[in-house]
């Protein structure tokens, strides 16, 4: 396993090492070294945000909304999603700030008293990002962080060194399962579950602020904010899955994240890609209804125009692959959930590049309509942040408790026995 | 093994309904004719719209919104049946017969909005402007709603939901029901292994009507989350009628110790929930449609928030359907009290008709008797502002009773045999459920 | 993976600790007495069970609460259902710190962003109010958000009284079983009704399989925190302050070194600007002057009559001969007249403009010349004078010759010629045809 481990992180951070050189070049020249130097100026950049940000939302909705469901075969694979939303937002992050081209003062959004006498624009949406995106950030590090405290406390009465005892030690903040501890600690982590359920509903939704608050046709259109938050669970969902499936085999957590999690995970995906789907139809159907006719364009031309191939990679990724999860057999073959789940998540990049490159190549002037392709530092970047997130989830699941130990332990049987009193 | 399951259900309860359902759908059916014709009259004896609010568009408007009011209650039950076969929950189980019965109603339903459907295609004006002949001569209006909002193929959708509608719930209702008499675990399965495609059906079906009964009515407006926004509504509607129905039931001695405080409690937690979804949706829609600021658009809540009263109206929507309830029902002990959380079901349902009421009425104003033939080719949500205010009329709450009664007919249909689906295997698991 | 190797440890913990239980030295009831005689050991400070599992621990402690403790404790690796209400713990009062930090967090939230662009910073962004309430929902939603979150988060453990890295049963090895498989009952000895020996035998009776004492270490030094940490605790705030102490240093301090150049091509280019020193030239600059003796392409003006309306030193009266007077002149000259000359004098040239009516309404100014009226005197005029006053001004008239140019220029002069004639046309200037149609479109 360790050799596997190796090779596997000496792949991501080369891929992370490429990602950072072309961030070095893309900083250093201007955002223009992207293909973005026309009217398509979000281009890869904020499709990959999006993306990126889309799959950490599973992370959270695994971690507290079937907390709240009460649906224990979460715990199997609670603490790995939590990780992979910390990581996914991080990569996320990376892209805006570099978007803003002048990275150094992206602080300045951050509102603080100044010489220049100048506030944030709260009116745009780009500042709620700013604030959404953090918030769910600091959220999603918090909670990770206390459902791993007794985690680490196991880990602390486990180690035979001196210098590991102490590390796990201080992380475990002296943890020491009293049940009058427990009793705050599991209303605190109810508490915390109920408020990354909204949050996590309403950072998906300022994201799809940032385009629908707009006037262009394509982006105007009230259903986003549901429709990305579905887009978003359905992509993050594939991603979990895309890691989880290989883990369980070269972890050897067979027995923990068992093949039911797996098929009600495939199920959930199933579920969120026909939210998606028909998020898809309604806006076809109202942009026909509407009788306006740049929403009629729009959708006309995202399905026949320039951009044809990235729609119909959508439609096939987003609406017809998932339904293969209607069978058994494609939720029981790891192999066969595997190359779905990639073609979602390919899907759901895509989704994302068609809203934003068909919308942005045919605004209402047709003298800025434009093409768009990307360049050898987009996928630099991209590639980059794929690098970033494997490197840190490999040293995650290697130097953390990958599966949350105590909850496990409270989902078996002996467990409840304290009932039968 | 179907000796075990009824077994969960304590000795002395009475899960029984007996023959109170013959006095409630007589009740209620007298109920709706008395009330309808009340209704008529006191419309007046003018016909189409008038200035003063009176006229009988005033009662066709009214109907409507006491009509897509009990529909919302059906349609939430409906989807609680169908979610909770689909995510095979347990602790829904004791309430899972009272949400049958609920969705039990759509067929009277569907002959209720025939007083809505009928006169369309006798070719009358009432409610839909699509249907004037002013609708024709109308600028901006393309001809994709032409082919939309013909009355025919409205009739012909409306044939189709409710055909889909009665369709799901007696499937999952018969199949119910049987497994009372035989036990029959392969039932449990079958309703599971359908209710995926059920949802779709059901997704479907209820965004379009949405569409349909509710946003034509101002058919140069558009907004693609209009119909789960309705959702959102008719889910709220749906688990406070739930409750509801439970309390009246166990008033009358009958479920006292398979329906406990843990249920209430966790339909408490879904009406929350749902008030969060419903205002999330309804926030959506007007904060970027006032973003925007897009003239077609934001015609919508010009009238809502500048016309004098409706200005108001939405305010104490704001309140009313979201933040003191959803204050309120964030707390424990507002869901585990059931006095209160009564009348926080009954609070929702009340602010749920004036959403249906603030959708729907601003769209009154617009025809000919009151405004002159250029309102007729102009339609709804066009005149000034100030043209456009609010009046209550008694009508409009004299229909809201007559469709309610019209439900409790309905409801009385259902309420026979047993109340609680007595050979379900997961009902011990239900009747036991605890919350932590 | 830790997790993988759970059931092999596992069996070694609990044997090593069954085996030896170091701290104690045995399990069995010995009287409290033995502490003092023991050097190694402190004050006692209190005893641990174990039981066997978590239905034996909450049967266990409801013993106990009923016994009449209080400063006991349950331990357990994940939280046993009913053990609340076995040792009567009060329900927490988290959630109402939590409402409000969420409602302080709304109000921060709101306040902030009024602060920023209703107050502070009053900018008009595409219209929309300076304080917009629906745009500002978002981020006091957020804010609301995080306030709770931290009050959650933090609260939580401040009311747990963590981080608390060292407590006394820490000293025992099997208490390192809680974390694991252990579910233990801990007795303070603090507590009133606590006896070595009645609180060890209650314990047993409630089906203890283990009952050890814990002593408090002897020697202080081991109680106290090292320190080392005070040292850690006092370097690193040290450190902390040092960015701020240099910002506050760098606000008023001088330096003669050059800025930071991030980006050396943009800020340094290859190339020669106005105001730079130059060694190609002999005085240095790298601005050149004219070269003598030549003039740029197209500056020319030989024509006087067209350059300057000039002919052998007389105003022309006609147009020069590359000016060909047509309707596209004429409208051109239109279109010009209305940009440059109307403000003034007026749309129909009677110096009726918008800063002519503006002037004479505030009382200043002088009135422009009215173009049309015979009187003034500007109808009479050589077209190359009217010219000349176009290109150079006249009284307080500025020059136009620097914004029009001089084909420009000739289209006005062709258009003031034809303004000043419509404004007195007879009938009898137009033809027949005209004046029928002229006639039958007014009746």
């Amino acid at each position: 396993m360790p050799k596997a481990w190796f090779i596997a992180l000496g792949v991501a951070l080369v891929l992370a090492s490429i990602g950072a050189y072309c961030i070095y070049h893309v900083v250093m020249t201007g955002i223009g070294a992207w293909g973005n130097n026309n009217s398509v100026g979000w281009a890869w950049d904020i499709t990959n945000f999006v993306w990126w940000i889309g799959i950490g939302h599973a992370g959270t909705l695994i971690s507290a909304i079937l907390y709240l469901m009460r649906q224990q075969w979460r715990t199997s694979i609670n603490r790995a999603a939590e990780a992979m939303t910390i990581f996914a937002v991080m990569c996320a992050g990376i892209f805006p700030i570099i978007h803003t081209g002048r990275p150094w003062l992206a602080w300045w959004m951050i509102p603080h008293p100044n010489d220049m006498q100048m506030w944030p624009q709260f009116r745009s949406p780009l500042m709620w990002d700013v604030f959404a995106i953090s918030t769910y950030a600091t959220t999603s590090i918090l909670f990770w962080y206390m459902g791993l405290v007794p985690d680490l406390a196991t880990f602390r009465d486990r180690s035979k060194t001196k210098l590991k005892q102490a590390i796990y030690g201080v992380l475990a903040l002296g943890w020491r399962g009293s049940a009058r501890q427990w009793h705050r600690y599991e209303r605190a982590y109810l508490i915390l579950a109920a408020l990354s359920t909204p949050l996590v509903l309403s950072v998906h939704s300022v994201v799809s602020f940032d385009f629908a608050t707009s006037l262009n046709p394509g982006w105007h259109t009230t259903i986003f904010p549901p429709y990305f938050v579905a887009g978003a669970i359905f992509s993050g969902f594939a991603m979990v899955m895309t890691l989880m499936i290989p883990a369980r085999y070269l972890f050897g957590l067979k027995h923990i994240i068992k093949a039911e999690h797996i098929e009600a995970m495939c199920k959930v995906t199933l579920a969120t890609g026909m939210m998606v789907g028909f998020a898809y139809s309604v806006e076809f159907f109202i942009a026909w209804y509407s009788g306006s006719e740049y929403e009629q364009f729009t959708f006309i031309n995202r399905s026949t125009g320039p951009f044809w191939w990235s729609w119909l990679s959508m439609v096939t990724c987003n609406v017809i692959v998932p339904q293969f999860f209607w069978f058994k057999k494609c939720r029981t073959n790891p192999w066969i959930i595997i190359v779905l789940c990639l073609l979602i998540n390919v899907g759901m990049w895509f989704e994302r590049f068609v809203i934003i490159a068909t919308s942005l190549s045919r605004q209402f002037l047709p003298s800025s309509w434009s093409y768009y392709w990307p360049t050898k530092y987009d996928v630099g970047v991209f590639i980059g942040t794929m690098g970033l997130f494997l490197t840190l989830f490999l040293l995650f699941i290697r130097f953390l408790p990958a599966v949350a130990i105590s909850e496990v332990k409270n989902t078996l049987p002996e467990a409840h026995a304290g009932k039968d009193h | 093994m179907s000796a075990a399951h009824e077994a969960s259900l304590h000795p002395d309860e009475k899960y029984k309904a007996g023959k109170m359902g013959q006095k409630v759908v007589t009740g209620g059916l007298v109920g709706f004719v008395v009330l309808t014709a009340l209704s008529w009259l006191l419309s007046g004896s003018a016909a189409g719209h008038t200035a003063d609010g009176t006229g009988h568009s005033r009662f066709f408007y009214g109907y409507l919104i006491g009509w897509t009011f009990i529909l919302s209650i059906a349609l939430g039950a409906l989807l609680y049946v169908l979610i909770h076969h689909l995510v095979k929950a347990k602790w829904s189980t004791s309430t899972r017969r009272v949400a049958e019965i609920l969705a039990g109603t759509f067929p009277i339903i569907a002959i209720g909005g025939l007083v809505i459907i009928i006169p369309l295609l006798a070719g009358r004006d009432d409610i839909y402007w699509w249907a004037n002949k002013g609708f024709d001569h109308a600028e901006h209006v393309s001809a994709s709603k032409h082919t939309w909002l013909s009355p025919a193929f409205f009739a012909v959708r409306y044939v189709i939901y409710f055909a889909a509608w009665i369709g799901l719930a007696r499937y999952f209702t018969v199949r119910s029901r049987k497994q009372d008499e035989t036990g029959d675990l392969a039932l449990s399965k079958q309703m599971q292994f359908f209710s995926a495609p059920a949802v779709i059906i059901f997704a479907l079906t209820i965004c379009y009507a949405a569409f349909d009964f509710l946003m034509t009515l101002a058919p140069q407006w558009w907004s693609t989350i209009y119909g789960v926004n309705y959702f959102g509504g008719a889910m709220i509607a749906g688990y406070a009628s739930i409750a509801l129905l439970s309390m009246i039931l166990q008033r009358t001695g009958r479920l006292q110790r398979s329906i406990t405080t843990e249920h209430y409690h966790d339909l408490g937690k879904m009406v929350f929930a749902f008030t969060f979804f419903w205002a999330y949706t309804a926030f959506s829609q007007f904060m970027l449609i006032w973003y925007a600021n897009v003239a077609e658009e934001t015609v919508f809540y010009n009238y809502r928030m500048f016309g004098e009263g409706w200005k108001w109206v939405s305010i104490v929507l704001t309140f009313g359907q979201w933040l003191i309830p959803f204050v309120l029902l964030m707390s424990r002990w507002s869901k585990r009290i059931l006095p209160l959380f009564a009348v926080f079901c009954v609070w929702q349902l009340c602010f749920h008709w004036l959403d249906l009421y603030w959708n729907v009425m601003p769209n009154y104003h617009w025809g000919a008797e009151a405004h002159g033939a250029a309102h007729l080719v102009t339609g709804p949500l066009t005149g000034p502002v100030g043209e456009n205010n609010v009046n209550f009329s008694p009508v409009d709450i004299t229909t809201w009773f007559a469709l309610i009664a019209l439900f409790i007919a309905g409801i009385g249909r259902g309420l026979k045999g047993n109340l609680i689906p007595v050979k379900d295997p997961n009902l011990g698991a239900s009747v036991a459920h605890e919350n932590y | 993976m830790e997790t993988n190797e759970n059931n092999d440890h596992d069996e070694a913990t609990s044997a090593h600790a069954g085996e030896t239980s170091p701290a104690t030295g045995s399990t069995s009831g010995h009287d409290g007495a033995r502490a003092s005689s023991n050097s190694d050991e402190g004050e006692l400070y209190g005893v641990l069970a174990e039981f066997d599992s978590p239905g034996a621990l909450v049967k266990a402690a409801r013993k106990v609460k009923d016994a009449g403790y209080g400063d006991f404790d349950c331990y357990s690796p994940f939280p046993v259902h009913g053990i609340d209400e076995a040792m009567g713990i009060k329900r927490t009062i988290l959630p109402v710190l939590v409402f409000c930090g969420g409602i302080t967090g709304t109000f921060l939230g709101f306040l902030l962003q009024w602060y920023c662009n209703a107050s502070a910073w009053q900018w008009n962004v595409a219209g929309k109010p300076v304080w917009s309430i629906p745009a500002n929902v978002p981020i006091g939603f957020e804010t609301t958000i995080l306030l709770s979150v931290f009050t959650t988060f933090f609260g939580m453990w401040i009311l747990n009284k963590l981080p608390q890295v060292w407590h006394p049963f820490f000293r025992l090895d099997r208490f390192t079983k809680v974390t694991d498989d252990g579910f233990m009952l801990g007795i303070e000895a603090k507590d009133g009704r606590f006896d070595a020996v009645e609180t060890k035998k209650l314990l047993e009776s409630a089906g203890a399989i283990a009952v050890e004492e814990c002593y408090l270490d002897a020697s202080p030094a081991n109680t106290k925190m090292p320190m080392f940490i005070y040292g850690v605790i006092i370097c690193t705030t040290a450190l902390a302050l040092v960015p701020f102490a240099l910002v506050y240093k760098a606000r008023a301090s001088h330096s003669k070194d050059p800025h930071y150049h991030i980006f050396g091509d943009m800020d340094f280019q290859a190339k020669v600007k106005s105001d730079q020193y130059n060694d190609l030239f002999a005085d240095g600059r790298s601005n050149r002057g004219e070269i003598s003796g030549t003039i740029p392409r197209g500056w020319l003006n030989d024509d006087t009559s067209y350059a300057q309306g000039l002919e052998n030193g007389a105003w022309i009266t006609s147009f020069p001969t590359s000016v060909e007077v047509s309707r596209d002149l004429l409208r051109r000259g239109k279109q010009r007249y209305e940009i440059y000359c109307s403000p003034c004098h007026g749309v129909d040239g009677r110096g009726a403009g918008m800063v002519a009516v503006r002037s004479q309404k505030i009382g200043q100014g002088i009135l422009p010349r009215n173009l049309v009226d015979p009187g003034a005197g500007v109808i009479t005029q050589p077209n190359g004078q009217l010219f000349n006053t176009i290109s150079n001004g006249n009284n307080t008239m500025m020059g136009y010759g620097a914004q029009i140019p001089v084909a420009d220029r000739w289209a006005i002069v062709a258009y003031v010629r034809a303004l000043e004639r419509s404004q007195f046309a007879a009938g009898t200037d137009l033809t027949d045809a005209e004046r029928s149609a002229a006639m039958g479109a007014t009746p």
